[in-house]
């Protein structure tokens, strides 16, 4: 008998309770295995390090729910009109994409047909290059250290196009307004000029330049909803051109309906959201300036979520080694060909006191 | 502490999807042979219909019991009102006391399931008790309008 009700017994579902004990028991030994658990801390990557604001995901969620047997608005017209408004220009001078980097992909693609240059401002955003190549034109590195005028200075007669950053990425510099429309006239209508704002949101409102756009023929500024609005999983940017250009920038197939409620959502009450962000930011790099006064680190002002860290002592390898160990993974300067820097990304509080921590030892 | 309430996270489940928790043994159970588990999933059949059957008292023969016993008290003490409060009182205690039965033959019944080889995590009172009460207003619609009702008497005489 015992044995028949034993077989029945085996099968009786554990409380709620006797499985949540069983879990912790499980999770309280395997951290006491664990003699010095240092979860590693990602400052190589750029896009925002906390989740999106609730209500973007609330307004993703809700075209989830809507209707998604229907195909999106291929034109993306809400988030065009969005942000037209924005920057002052008209809705027809915006092209919604996936993400800044495959708009590039594509003026890359429209711009350099047939071969041609692209001037890169050096160091600066990593693919762009290589998209050039892919297009089929030459990629160009120009150092800018005395200015983005060396970018017009270069400019020949293959010349098809510039490209830069502001805020630069990797060394967080900006590029003030003047200085843009000053490179448009210089370089000519002939030559397109490719303003990558990626980080604009980081800036002072009014300090970026893609109102310019209005101005300028032959500008194309690019967004993306990706580090300041913390939206890199939605894949969702655009770019400010002339009509005509923008018109061919625009993809085929238009961009998701989720990603495009979150972004309309974002550019109409996302302000308040990237400002706090803007702030944090700020704050975590006066911070870490702070911290390293009179050490042999130091880093350029920076206008963008991370920093251009270099040594006296160290070069970028060492640095970025010396982190490692440390569990504090960074994207040291060679991959921008540069031994001497290295790009930390900052993130919270806790973040930054463990780079200080870790810096301080090296210097 | 994780949370993980959808209004909490803009409407995102974080981690594991509300209602696929798998069932918690306290060991991985022995399943048997197959000609065990085979016999379970019979016994599991007879149990559901025994749950069915006791779940059916409720909705006739128990009333029927206690307005036959409260029509008795009132017989005998000459007293309506504690033959409505016997037939009431005993109608309630008894639903209890049925309702306690049959929790406990669906925990059986879901563990015998589990034995037979079967995936069981929600127990079948639930509907039970909802059919059956369906099926009894059926018949007792069906008497008290057809058999018993004003049928007869609106016949031509």
């Amino acid at each position: 008998m015992k044995r028949l009700f034993g077989r029945y017994r085996q099968y009786q579902q554990l409380p709620p309770e006797e499985v949540s004990r069983e879990l912790i028991a499980r999770r309280d030994e395997q951290r006491a295995r664990e003699v010095v658990f240092v979860p590693e801390l990602d400052l190589a990557r750029t896009a925002w390090h906390e989740p999106p604001h609730p209500e973007a995901v609330n307004a993703a969620t809700f075209a989830l729910r809507r209707r998604m047997n229907a195909y999106p608005d291929p034109g993306a017209r809400e988030v065009r009109e969005l942000a037209a408004a924005r920057h002052g220009v008209e809705p027809a001078q915006v092209a919604v994409g996936h993400g800044a980097a495959e708009l590039l992909q594509e003026a890359c693609a429209e711009l350099l047909t047939g071969g041609g240059e692209l001037l890169v401002a050096w160091p600066g955003w990593r693919p762009l290059p290589e998209l050039a190549q892919r297009a089929g034109g030459t990629a160009v590195p120009v150092s800018v250290d005395d200015g983005i005028g060396s970018l017009a200075d270069r400019v020949g007669a293959d010349t098809r196009a510039v490209a830069l950053c502001s805020p630069n990425d990797p060394t967080g510099a900006t590029v003030a307004r003047a200085d843009v429309r000053a490179l448009c006239e210089r370089v000519g209508e002939r030559v397109w000029v490719l303003l990558d704002e990626a980080f604009a949101d980081f800036l002072e409102p009014g300090e970026d330049s893609a109102g310019l756009v209005a101005e300028l023929p032959n500008l194309l500024v690019f967004r993306t909803f990706a580090k300041a609005h913390a939206m890199a999983g939605f894949r969702i940017g655009y770019v400010l051109a002339p009509a005509e250009l923008a018109e061919r920038l625009t993809p085929s197939f238009s961009v998701n309906a989720p990603a495009q409620a979150a972004a309309a959502w974002a550019l109409e009450l996302g302000d308040p959201v990237v400002a706090g962000r803007r702030a944090a930011a700020a704050h975590e790099r006066d911070r870490l300036g702070r911290a390293l006064q009179g050490t042999s680190l130091s880093f350029a002002p920076s206008a963008a979520p991370f920093v251009w860290l270099s040594s006296d002592t160290h070069d970028a390898e060492a640095i970025a080694a010396h982190l490692r160990i440390r569990r504090i993974a960074v994207a040291p300067g060679e991959r921008w060909g540069d031994d001497r820097h290295v790009r930390i990304t900052l993130r919270d509080s806790a973040a930054t006191d463990r780079l200080i921590a870790a810096l301080r030892e090296l210097s | 502490m994780a949370r993980n309430d959808p209004t909490d996270t803009g409407g995102l489940f974080i981690g594991r999807r509300p209602g696929t928790a798998r069932v918690h043994y306290a060991d991985e159970p022995d399943p048997g042979t197959r000609s065990r588990q085979r016999t379970d999933r019979m016994l599991a059949v007879f149990v559901l219909f025994v749950e069915t059957l006791v779940c059916l008292t409720l909705w006739g023969p128990q009333p029927a019991a206690w307005l036959w016993v409260g029509s008795q008290v009132d017989y005998h003490t000459d007293s309506v009102s504690l033959g409505i409060v016997v037939a009431f009182g005993g109608m309630i205690a008894s639903l209890m006391l049925t309702l306690a039965l049959l929790v406990r033959l669906d925990s059986i019944w879901k563990v015998v399931r589990r034995a037979g080889g079967i995936d069981q995590r929600d127990g079948a009172l639930g509907r039970i008790f909802m059919v059956t009460a369906i099926v009894a207003v059926l018949v007792f619609g069906f008497w008290f309008l057809i058999i018993e009702g004003p049928g007869p008497s609106l016949a031509p005489q």
